[in-house]
């Protein structure tokens, strides 16, 4: 695998480069002695916009928006250590927020993607950016860590990169999980939650970039997949005259699907 | 004049044309670079309520309609918030006559030693517009979470005390509240000013 710092890249510079108005100069030359020069400056803008029509419409460069930022935090993990949101940073960290009591399939479904992904991380590029992966528990007075430690076993985690957490202060989880991260849970009675399954991307400046709203069962392997190598592209090579470039997929919304 | 003249003229002129055009396109049309982190946030975090350093609860919203900059620190600080506290400082003369869209708070994530009096005494040194706020431990933790804060007591060796651990960088609210930068520890206060003028635009 590539490291990030001496990677070159070769991407293209999808900007306008000011040479190409050049053609556009000699087919005006021959009318110059009219002074048409005003058709001249038409020509140069009209290119101009039909090479910001061409970047918006092929979109050369793919980005993901910086949704929002990513809360800060103090968790506590499976095995009783304290972990915080910045030990992430520089990482790309996939979230998810579940209780480990959920009886439906549907749970069974958000472990089971997200174990996937773990399994098929290497299928995705990330230009040499560490990949974690964090399930916080919404329903911390059953999950303790010792509880999450046998969920982790359960489900086949390989607990090096995949994080349980969870913390003695409901309040905090709230805090984290519903406010910070935006995810929907309330509880119905006898340890029983409604909630949306949610599945967050984080890039390793703490912002948000991808939010699977639902969509989280394993048909959406691949797409997740897909946005971590979208994400780690945009660390790994804007740089220099790359930046403008991603900036520009940025300002044009050129999102990957 | 003759025809050679003529066309050596012309093609002097487009030149000249050629040239200001690619300095348009290149310098001035080129997308705006930031120092910082911009975000395309499409809501704001929500809101806090904390404790200004002249004792008056506050909420984020009132200062909704000006450009607020939010840096999570404390008073005891040795190196990190000083060095940020001045850059913010020395960005404030650079905006010009926009300074007065720009409020900037300096939240403290040490309140059991951080009184209003002396963030007062603190943040105003850096500028006389800077405001410091302070809460209880769950109202800090509510206004430093949303914005992707960390902080933790650490216990050290000898006689300070104790220190913080806490996220380094600086928030950049837009006036409805969005989170539109982040600039990362070590931004200068030109590069500050730079990124502010031109989103402030």
């Amino acid at each position: 695998m590539r490291r990030i710092d001496n990677t070159v890249p070769s991407a293209p510079i999808a900007y306008s480069q000011p040479d190409e108005s050049l053609p556009e100069e000699r087919q005006l030359l021959p009318s110059f002695g009219n002074v048409k020069l005003v058709w001249f400056v038409y020509g140069v803008f009209g290119l101009l916009l039909l090479i910001t029509f061409g970047f918006v419409t092929f979109q050369p460069i793919k980005v993901l928006p910086r949704v929002r930022l990513a809360p800060g935090y103090i968790l506590t993990d499976q095995d009783g250590n304290t972990v915080n949101n910045e030990q992430f940073r520089g990482k790309l960290t996939l979230y998810n927020f579940t209780y480990t009591r959920c009886q439906p399939p549907d749970c069974r479904q958000l472990d089971a993607t997200m174990k996937e992904i773990q399994d098929r991380i290497q299928e995705a590029e990330t230009y040499g950016l560490p990949v974690e992966f964090v399930t916080i528990s919404f329903d911390p007075a059953y999950d303790t860590p010792a509880v999450l430690k046998a969920h982790a076993e359960d489900i086949g985690a390989d607990t090096s990169t995949w994080h349980f957490l969870t913390s003695d202060d409901p309040k905090q989880v709230k805090r984290v999980v519903g406010t910070g991260f935006q995810v929907y849970f309330k509880e119905r009675g006898d340890g029983d939650f409604e909630f949306i399954p949610t599945m967050i991307l984080v890039d390793g400046w703490g912002i948000v970039r991808g939010i699977y709203n639902g969509r989280v069962y394993l048909p959406e392997t691949e797409r997740i997949l897909s946005h971590f190598n979208v994400v780690a592209g945009e660390a790994a090579f804007s740089k220099g005259a790359n930046r403008v470039g991603y900036e520009a997929a940025h300002l044009f919304l050129c999102y990957a699907d | 004049m003759t025809g050679k003249v003529k066309w050596i003229l012309g093609i002097a002129v487009v030149a000249i044309l050629l040239f200001f055009i690619a300095y348009f396109v290149g310098v001035r049309l080129r997308p705006y670079s930031y120092h910082g982190m911009l975000m395309q946030s499409t809501e704001p975090p929500g809101d806090f309520t904390l404790i200004d350093h002249n004792g008056n609860r506050m909420h984020l919203s009132d200062y909704e309609g000006k450009w607020v900059i939010l840096y999570y620190g404390y008073t005891f600080c040795p190196d990190v918030c000083p060095t940020t506290m001045l850059q913010l400082g020395r960005m404030m003369p650079l905006l010009g006559k926009k300074a007065d869209d720009v409020q900037v708070f300096m939240i403290s994530v040490d309140p059991e030693r951080d009184t209003p009096e002396r963030l007062k005494e603190y943040v105003t040194y850096f500028h006389p517009s800077f405001i410091g706020l302070t809460g209880t431990p769950d109202e800090i933790a509510d206004a430093a979470a949303p914005f992707g804060i960390y902080y933790k007591k650490q216990e050290v060796e000898g006689a300070s005390g104790y220190l913080m651990d806490h996220t380094a960088s600086v928030t950049v609210l837009g006036p409805d509240g969005r989170v539109r930068l982040i600039w990362p520890y070590g931004t200068t206060s030109e590069e500050m000013a730079e990124d502010l003028l031109h989103l402030m635009r």
